[in-house]
């Protein structure tokens, strides 16, 4: 636990060092402390006042008011909590089932491998906006079915990078060692070669944070993602582009901050990736998203 | 060269039936399938059975499969259950706009992605290269469809110069008006995969300066200019080739965003449309004929690969 402790200090203190990165964090940091305390806010995200409808940013409202006459403002520190736990969950989800999978194909590497891997193959060749949405229409829309859906999509990047790295730890002397001394193969795959894997996971995890909040706000914005009027960030672009002429802030200021908050997972993603890779091999990291 | 195709063809023949098979797991083995979405909430068990029957969904969904199967190899996809139109018609119909925006969207791509990563490249660590650095990775973690709402804003909305919404103009009947459609969509799109393409180019060509035929080039006494575009492009640009039809490839699919955003009628809405109407034989044709353009690009990217390296074996 003190290594573990230990390098989260090394890392932060890493990330600090750089200004981009340093920036970065700082935001997510204000947006999670906000978004987890948003209800001791005086704010009000579903409060309707049908007479301030689509009134410019104000004193009052700082992002001005939306069609019902709600505050965007108030509306976009909640979609911060849509947003953030769509993230967390599609991690949750993509790394319980990915890290495992990767494990046990890299480590076998038999029949099983080949299983495993062409069921991730099939995973991989739809877009992962598509695969979402059939997901969608199946399991009907929910919060739950988002999750689901951002969370599936995840799990092959997860399991190609444990399995990567497993396949380079595999013929280390010291999991050779493990083995030798009658360590089971569970043992070995999750207290040995694990532990040893962390670093492109880690660098993996950011990464997906950003893929899924992206995710998630398309979903939201094709008016398949959480159902209102829970207020989410990609369903205020949605109903804001019908007022582009009225209110032109309305689809505007809620994108800055969609914006910011994929910008930094992306910067932290890859300050992470090359401060690994200066200490030892973060493996193939991938940061690209394909096109929505 | 020719077997080397038919032997690729073949190979697709167990990733399409895969894909298949994985897209009727999810559509059909999950209760609420299509006869709820079909028949709505109140219905009667009457009516329930008589919709079931109707399409054949009483019948075991392995024979189901194998029916289905057996109809689209020979481009039957079934009938559009809200549209009482063929499948194969409505996708028919929708492909020449969607084509029309995968190849403008990469030409906006290429046309911003070559100069950035060539002029990063090429002075590596300086302040231009940070600079472009950093517009790559604006234009890869920039969301399409707010990138695209700003654009109307700007070009529509404030110049009035450009339509907020995009129709499908045929580049052959009318080419000023299908440009000015295309535009707006085409710039959201490309934009994106322009990041891409410039991160791409600058890390291969900065791998291929320090090659060795770079330095007896430069020993020759050859120009600089002769050095990076002749010698050095020539052998940057073999992965590139791979990277743009994987672009390609996933404009086709992944370009449902976009189309909301413009309200442009291409491949994208039409699944949109599919999905929340529940029409199944559609949503399945739609990512059917998309994953077979999918794997066609990217067969075409491998043919044409094997045909510009004369290193790579084919035979």
């Amino acid at each position: 636990m003190n290594r573990a402790w230990n390098s989260t200090l090394w890392l932060l203190s890493g990330l600090m060092a750089r200004p981009a990165s340093a920036a970065a964090l700082l935001f997510l940091a204000a947006m999670v402390i906000v978004s987890l305390f948003a209800d001791l806010l005086p704010i009000d995200p579903f409060a309707q006042r049908l007479t301030d409808a689509l009134k410019g940013p104000s004193a009052a409202n700082w992002f001005g008011t939306d069609e019902l006459g709600r505050d965007i403002f108030a509306r976009v520190i909640y979609g911060a909590r849509t947003s953030l736990s769509t993230a967390a969950a599609a991690v949750v989800i993509a790394a319980s089932v990915g890290i495992p999978v990767g494990l046990v194909a890299g480590f076998f590497g038999d029949w099983r491998d080949t299983v495993l891997m062409r069921f991730i193959d099939v995973l991989l060749a739809l877009p992962a906006i598509l695969f979402a949405m059939a997901l969608i229409a199946v399991l009907g829309r929910s919060q739950m079915a988002a999750f689901i859906a951002v969370g599936i999509t995840g799990i092959p990047n997860f399991a190609r990078i444990t399995r990567a790295r497993v396949l380079s730890l595999r013929k280390s002397d010291f999991v050779t060692a493990v083995e030798a001394f009658g360590g089971s193969s569970g043992y070995n795959m999750f207290r040995t070669i694990l532990p040893n894997a962390w670093s492109p996971i880690l660098v993996q995890v950011v990464v997906l944070c950003s893929v899924a909040i992206l995710l998630e706000a398309a979903l939201a914005f094709l008016g398949v993602g959480v159902a209102p009027p829970t207020p989410s960030w990609g369903e205020m672009l949605r109903t804001g582009k019908s007022y582009l002429y009225e209110a032109p802030y309305y689809a505007v200021l809620p994108g800055v901050i969609l914006t910011l908050t994929i910008l930094s997972f992306d910067v932290i993603g890859r300050a992470l990736a090359s401060l690994l890779e200066d200490r030892h091999d973060a493996g193939g990291v991938q940061i690209e998203r394909t096109a929505s | 060269m020719i077997g080397f195709v038919l032997r690729r063809l073949v190979q697709l023949v167990p990733v399409l039936l895969i894909a298949s098979l994985g897209i009727w797991a999810i559509l059909y083995a999950v209760p609420g399938g299509p006869v709820a979405g079909l028949v709505g909430e109140n219905a009667t068990p009457e009516q329930i059975a008589a919709v079931t029957a109707q399409y054949g969904l009483d019948r075991p969904v392995v024979v189901q499969y194998l029916d289905w199967l057996r109809r689209a190899a020979v481009g039957d996809l079934g009938v559009s259950i809200y549209a009482s139109e063929p499948v194969v018609d409505l996708i028919g119909q929708r492909l020449p706009a969607t084509l029309h925006l995968a190849v403008a969207a990469t030409l906006v791509a290429l046309a911003l992605g070559i100069p950035v990563g060539v002029i990063s490249a090429i002075s590596p660590g300086s302040w231009i290269d940070r600079a472009l650095s950093a517009w790559s990775a604006l234009a890869l973690g920039v969301p399409t469809f707010w990138l695209g709402i700003l654009l109307i804003l700007w070009f529509a909305v404030d110049l009035r110069w450009l339509p907020a919404v995009s129709g499908y103009v045929p580049i052959w009947e009318e080419p000023l008006t299908a440009i000015r459609n295309l535009l707006l969509p085409a710039i959201t799109l490309g934009v994106y995969v322009s990041g891409i393409l410039a991160r791409f180019l600058r890390a291969s060509l900065v791998s291929e300066l320090r090659a060795d035929y770079v330095r007896t080039a430069r020993a020759k006494g050859l120009p600089e200019r002769q050095v990076v575009g002749i010698h050095i492009m020539r052998n940057a640009l073999l992965p590139f080739i791979t990277i743009v039809g994987l672009m390609m490839a996933s404009f086709i699919g992944g370009a449902v965003v976009t189309e909301a955003v413009f309200t442009y009628p291409g491949l994208g809405r039409l699944l949109i449309q599919a999905i929340s109407t529940r029409d199944y034989p559609l949503i399945q044709g739609c990512i059917v004929v998309i994953l077979i353009l999918y794997v066609a690009i990217n067969l075409a990217v491998d043919v044409l690969y094997a045909y510009v390296d004369p290193r790579i074996d084919y035979g």
